[in-house]
């Protein structure tokens, strides 16, 4: 019987086809990316770069790739090149979490940055953690991450939907009225923003006249704008993101309430403002930073830079977060000489970005307390009409200090477990 | 002839243990990671529960995540509010998964065809709208987390999973072994054989008197409790449990990947999973538009291998 098996098993076609086999995998070496320069100092990125984040990731990648040239050209980190690698995360927690440990496990990077996504990004903190990695959050907006989920390595960028609230907060109320309207996506990162905007509301001592609750994916809002209307508030605020968030302002803009009421939001992206048709291009906004900055130096160099590398297109905040978070590290890294995270992390506390990385009017720099950058938020208002190039579509009216509009470190519930 | 065939079979089963138990050995070397292993495992296991239903019971349930996240939020919230312990994680996850699937399997059953798939779809993306509101106990949008799993106590001595890679790859490739020997154990008892004979002719079985609906309640059931079990893993392997792994187009990853692999037999899916995600994992890498090459291989083995990439494999060795 046995001998049988050997026969058949053992013929000249299958050694033929294990050759074949054999020489195939030499070639084709499935996921075998050796040889790459021994020197380098590998970091890593996870962004959505496919799903609904696709664009603002992307634009995350040119602003971290355009840094690691600059940096490089610059003579690199300790003398050494940076190398950056790039995973998507598919907008799904399981594959970014696994993306993390390939970048850690087998690529060896000693930094990370990302995600766009915030559950993802609090995902990832849990890996960078465990495994005392730098680690950067780009992109992701939820309070917790430098809050009560706050860790030893991980620093955050972008601004928390708390700050986003409060810088917003002052203007609308002292400009243009104190009875204000909400129409609120019906999901815990709605209810966050909502809470925030109403707090700050009682204490500027104005009033509400109600708040809808709409939910994820309606398309139609005539109901609730009907409802806001005869409300007769001063402000009416929109809270819904991504398609939710177009499909009204294109109704408000149909109904004309925005010629009626003042119609305003928190944050605002030039990505979601490029992908909405012109005439939902209404209301008062918080962008997180903004291409056009009159006589504050280095934006402009900063701005012609990046039009070169991505095919003419100006940089958005999400552009700046990639640049920034590079940046970060490669000074932390030759300021302190050494590439130890729990070194780097201790300096980054208070550490102030330099004028050619922080390309804003106001300080920037990392609170040591929360981790959090105290970057400037840019409030003005959209444009129906772009202002001279076609990717200028919001006036600046204000730009506001990150520590003004930022709650004090002791607010944040953040409390920083450093390892032994 | 009989016995030549049981051999090589043997040697094939023998085989597929070797490379499995080599996995942390010549996965690193390859640019491969264990932890891609314990992935593949994981999301293998989901899709060979999604095939004990659509491949040895010939019905198709595009809802099968929900059982797969009850099973991650389970073991989540176990290991969150109950107790520090990784395997009453992985109990009550596949509990809840396995329930869940009993209670609305009642409903389901009695649809056949294109209705019992919408039928498990709606179900699931109830679960997906609860997982997504509930934000005080799941977490909501951001996703459960705040736990981790817990290293295993003997008594005696105790096993670090978290932190080794390889300990928790064996770990999961133990979980896997049982449940694929349960499953397996199913398939050749006289059930197996009757779910084989309501596939093939649903009408005949019927007029034999075999009771169709409560055996495809049993087959939907167990293959709940499997898909339970999937989830309360894959919560271990990310420390962490989302609504996304509830949506129905994880159900349709899950049913790709068990086509994929090839769904008449018992191994196809866990090589669909590994297929799916080694390629995900590595063209990703490489190029943004990574789902268009898995379309296109997953629509090259719909219309040219019908019997999945292993029923290709197999009809080559048996010509």
């Amino acid at each position: 019987m046995t001998k049988e098996i050997l026969s058949t098993e053992f013929n000249r076609r299958t050694v033929l086809k294990t050759a074949v086999a054999a020489g195939a995998v030499q070639i084709a070496s499935p996921f075998v990316i050796s040889a790459r320069a021994a020197d380098a100092i590998k970091i890593g990125m996870v962004d959505p770069l496919t799903g609904v984040y696709a664009a603002v990731a992307q634009n995350e990648v040119i602003g971290a790739r355009f840094a690691v040239e600059e940096i490089n050209a610059k003579g690199g980190v300790l003398g050494r090149p940076l190398e950056l690698l790039v995973e998507d995360s598919a907008n799904d927690v399981g594959t970014g979490v696994q993306k993390t440990r390939k970048l850690i496990e087998r690529d060896q990077v000693s930094f990370i940055i990302g995600d766009v996504n915030s559950g993802i990004a609090q995902a990832m903190a849990q890996v960078t953690a465990e495994k005392k990695i730098l680690h950067v959050v780009s992109g992701g907006h939820t309070d917790g991450i430098t809050g009560k989920d706050c860790k030893w390595n991980v620093f955050r960028v972008c601004n928390t939907t708390r700050t986003e609230a409060n810088s917003v907060s002052d203007i609308l109320f002292n400009k243009y009225g104190k009875k204000w309207h909400f129409i609120t996506p019906d999901y815990a990162f709605g209810h966050t923003l909502q809470q925030a905007g109403e707090a700050n509301l009682k204490k500027l001592g104005g009033t509400m006249t109600g708040n809808e609750l709409t939910p994820l994916g309606t398309t139609d809002f005539s109901a609730y704008l009907i409802k806001a209307r005869a409300a007769n508030p001063d402000v009416l605020l929109v809270l819904p993101q991504g398609s939710d968030m177009v499909n009204c302002l294109k109704q408000i803009a149909q109904f004309g309430i925005d010629k009626q009421i003042h119609v305003a939001g928190l944050q605002q992206e030039l990505e979601s403002l490029e992908a909405m048709p012109p005439e939902a291009r209404v209301g008062i906004w918080m962008f997180e930073w903004y291409w056009k900055q009159p006589g504050v130096p280095h934006v402009e160099k900063f701005v012609a830079d990046i039009r070169k590398r991505s095919n003419g297109k100006v940089p958005t905040a999400r552009t700046w977060f990639g640049f920034t978070s590079v940046q970060t590290y490669a000074h932390v890294a030759n300021q302190e000489k050494t590439l130890d995270a729990v070194k780097l992390a201790k300096a980054l506390g208070n550490f102030q970005l330099p004028d050619d990385v922080k390309l804003q009017p106001n300080k920037c720099y990392y609170r040591a307390g929360d981790h959090q950058l105290m970057t400037s938020a840019f409030v003005g208002e959209a444009l129906t009409k772009p202002a001279g190039d076609p990717e200028d579509l919001f006036r600046v009216d204000q730009v506001i200090a990150g520590d003004k509009v930022n709650p004090p470190e002791s607010d944040t519930g953040c409390s920083l477990q450093w390892p032994a | 002839m009989n016995d030549r065939f049981n051999a090589r079979k043997l040697i094939v089963l023998a085989g597929i243990w070797v490379l499995l138990l080599l996995v942390p050995y010549w996965m690193p070397p390859l640019g491969g990671y264990t932890a891609l292993g314990t992935r593949v495992l994981v999301l293998g296991l989901a899709a060979m529960s999604v095939n004990f239903l659509l491949g040895f019971t010939g019905v198709l349930s595009f809802g099968h995540a929900a059982y797969f996240g009850l099973g991650a939020y389970g073991a989540g919230l176990s290991l969150k509010f109950l107790a520090p312990s990784s395997s009453l994680a992985l109990l009550l996850g596949m509990l809840l998964g396995g329930l869940a699937g009993a209670l609305l399997g009642t409903l389901i059953v009695r649809r056949r065809g294109v209705y019992f798939a919408m039928v498990t779809i709606a179900f699931g993306q109830v679960f997906y709208y609860i997982a997504f509101q509930w934000s005080s106990l799941t977490g909501g949008d951001d996703g459960l987390r705040g736990f981790s799993r817990q290293p295993l106590d003997f008594g005696l001595f105790s096993i670090d999973i978290l932190s080794n890679t390889d300990n928790f790859y064996y770990f999961v490739l133990f979980c896997f072994a049982i449940m694929a020997a349960v499953m397996g154990f199913i398939l050749r008892s006289p059930f197996g054989r009757t779910m084989l004979a309501i596939r093939e002719n649903e009408r005949r079985a019927r007029f034999l008197g075999i009771p169709v609906e409560r055996h495809i309640w049993i087959a939907f059931t167990l293959s709940c409790f499997f898909m339970g079990f999937a989830g309360a893993l894959y919560a271990l392997l990310n420390n962490f449990a989302d609504p996304k792994g509830l949506h129905f187009t994880q159900s349709g990853d899950f049913v790709m990947m068990a086509v994929m692999g090839g769904m008449r037999s018992f191994w196809g899916p866990l090589l669909g999973a590994a297929v799916f995600v080694v390629l995900q994992d590595y063209l990703s890498s490489v190029t943004v538009n990574w789902m268009s090459f898995v379309g296109i291989l997953f629509v090259a083995v719909v219309l040219f291998f019908p019997r999945g990439l292993l029923g290709v494999i197999r009809q080559k060795s048996e010509a």
